[in-house]
């Protein structure tokens, strides 16, 4: 993307975004306000995975169990201790963090391919649902718990907003945190290393690159980001259930948001996660069609449409773009 | 006490006889196109459906079984002409990535399908009936698993052994491109074992169906066991897929009796995560 374009799109997506809660939400129906807030969730979380299978090839099928090992330690520790989640959602997120990187560093350490990791991850991924609905003593099993804890009273006393417009605008905040941390790691000297990683990873280590180290960093940010969007994603039902940090409820949808949106795209994932959720919601009527629906949309995505929307519409753009700007070059040229 | 064991011994076998034939189901497709097929539980639930509606009509379960087997294949081979053909298109790493996420979209569409129209579970019952052996009660559903899957197994033994077409697919899994040089195509090599890999499945699906009920959900816990399965038997390697098959179904069994279901699950995929870290290269 140019810098110009830049630019402009980044204060034009956040005046937006900022004014969703004054246009859209209506205190006396909450699911627009839900849908609006899931739309933000799915969007961090697909920014998530585009710094770890984007970036680095690495990919990872268990982001509904970092998602739940964030939200469980949040709330569990939270109620264990007395006090308010916002202290202990850090110690859920470096938690989640923590084994993330875990898993990548032997991931790289024993060279796993992207399959290896891919099933390695999946299989975590079920441990994690089956240890959730099996230690029924701590996690109350599959019917979960009520779970509310990440609201601020004061805020919404002293600005007159209501607690969804709030939480809205925390997860813009950390949409913003996470923008900002991929835009840095892309322009600096890890977005370098990250593309020789990509393209030949014997070649970057060869040239002096740290592929272990850089792959459990991107590991640990990912997993970290997710960890930390988990309990809020917790406190979209109310309710903190296993079922709601499945394969197929996180791990499918956010692989779809990602893909839709456009791999290593800055915007891509909130393009996606708006797209997605919208069809997501228009399906609930639907029943089963829904995950008919989500079937076709995958085949077809990565069949054909891996570029997804937004390298689409600014290839589409920049199309339009260059050959304005190559006849004005020759037509200078020319005139010569 | 040595009664119960033997029971749950040969229980841990009928269920590991019939986790190999689901192993089985991925290691033939992987090992030799590099397609991790996620719709392999599918492929298991619709053979216990259709061989459902047949007995129905024909009350005898060996013909059902058959039937639906037959229209399992028939699916198969509907979905590796049509979808699967754009996958073998790629190559390498960038085939089993595309190859992973279509078959996912596949089974996602199948499920739902599956859940719009078949919402019920099917159970099948055999008509063997218990059998007392020094104490130990040998239920007729065990029996009549580990009679089955011994045939299939015999089958498939001569299958790869003995035909020429079972040979050429041994070929292609050790070396695509040597097998070309050698006269063997492997796009047809693949077509005929991804619909071999099917019936397997759904014989493996219909058998489950003997001791525990099927729904559209089972699919997908199907298809992760056959995962797991495969993988600690060696993801290419068709004897140990089953002797995996067999082990596991065994240690899953008397896990399950001795600490109850939840862990005995976990145990299953703890296995595959050690194997996976172990010996990675065995994927590649």
């Amino acid at each position: 993307m140019n810098v110009t374009r830049d630019r402009l799109v980044t204060p034009l997506v956040f005046v937006a975004l900022l004014a969703v809660p004054l246009l859209f939400f209506d205190p006396s129906t909450t699911y627009i306000s839900r849908r609006f807030i899931r739309v933000m969730i799915f969007a961090i979380f697909a920014m998530a995975l585009n710094i770890i299978f984007g970036e680095t090839n690495q990919l990872i099928l268990f982001m509904g169990g970092i998602a739940a090992v964030g939200a469980y330690t949040t709330a569990l520790l939270a109620q264990y201790l007395g006090i308010s989640p916002w202290l202990t959602l850090v110690v859920g997120a470096l938690f989640a963090g923590t084994f993330g990187a875990l898993v990548c560093y032997v991931a790289a350490r024993r060279q796993f391919t992207v399959i290896v990791l891919a099933i390695v991850t999946f299989a975590f991924q079920m441990i994690i649902s089956e240890v959730l609905v099996g230690l029924r003593d701590i996690t109350r099993g599959s019917t979960g718990f009520p779970f509310r804890g990440l609201e601020l009273p004061a805020v919404e006393q002293l600005t007159g907003l209501g607690p969804f417009a709030v939480q809205f605008y925390v997860l813009v905040a950390i949409f913003a945190a996470v923008l900002g941390v991929y835009t840095w790691l892309k322009r600096s000297k890890y977005g370098l290393a990250f593309a020789a990683i990509r393209q030949d990873e014997f070649a970057a280590r060869a040239t002096g690159v740290n592929v272990i180290r850089l792959k459990v960093f991107a590991g640990f940010v990912a997993t970290f980001i997710i960890g930390l969007v988990g309990p809020f994603y917790g406190q979209t039902t109310g309710l903190i259930i296993p079922s709601l940090f499945s394969f197929n409820t996180v791990d499918v949808l956010v692989l779809i948001v990602l893909v839709l949106g456009g791999l290593r795209s800055r915007y891509g994932p909130l393009v996606g996660a708006a797209v997605v959720i919208y069809i997501d919601n228009f399906l609930g009527n639907f029943g089963q069609w829904r995950t008919v629906a989500f079937g076709i949309l995958l085949t077809i995505l990565f069949l054909y449409f891996r570029d997804g929307i937004v390298p689409s519409l600014q290839s589409l753009v920049d199309d339009r773009e260059l050959p304005a700007a190559l006849s004005g070059a020759l037509g200078r040229g020319k005139s010569k | 006490m040595l009664a119960r064991g033997a029971e749950l011994l040969v229980d841990g076998l009928a269920r590991g006889m019939i986790l190999s034939l689901l192993g089985l189901g991925i290691t033939l497709v992987f090992g030799l196109g590099g397609i991790l097929n996620l719709v392999l539980g599918v492929f298991a639930v619709v053979a216990v459906i259709v061989c459902s509606f047949i007995l129905g009509v024909v009350p005898e379960l060996l013909v059902a079984g058959v039937g639906g087997v037959a229209a399992v294949a028939l699916f198969a081979l509907v979905v590796d002409r049509s979808v699967l053909s754009l996958v073998y298109e790629e190559e390498g790493e960038d085939r089993e990535l595309l190859g992973i996420f279509v078959t996912l979209g596949l089974s996602l569409l199948f499920e739902g399908l599956l859940f719009v129209f078949f919402a019920d579970s099917f159970f099948l019952e055999s008509d063997v009936p218990s059998i007392d052996l020094g104490g130990a009660s040998i239920t007729g559903s065990s029996i009549a698993v580990i009679v089955s899957a011994s045939v299939l197994f015999g089958l498939i033994y001569y299958f790869f052994n003995y035909t020429y077409l079972g040979i050429a697919t041994r070929t292609v899994i050790q070396d695509e491109t040597g097998s070309i040089l050698c006269g063997i195509r492997p796009r047809r090599v693949q077509s005929i074992v991804f619909v071999l890999s099917a019936a397997i499945a759904g014989a493996g699906g219909i058998l489950y169906a003997l001791d525990a009920e099927v729904a559209p959900a089972s699919a997908f816990e199907l298809t992760t066991f056959a995962i797991m399965v495969s993988i600690v038997g060696g993801v290419d390697s068709i004897r140990g897929t089953v002797a995996a098959g067999i082990v596991l179904g065994i240690i899953i069994t008397v896990a399950g009796a001795l600490f109850g279901s939840y862990l005995s699950t976990v145990t299953l995929f703890a296995a595959a995560i050690a194997v996976l870290i172990y010996k990675p290269e065995q994927i590649s």
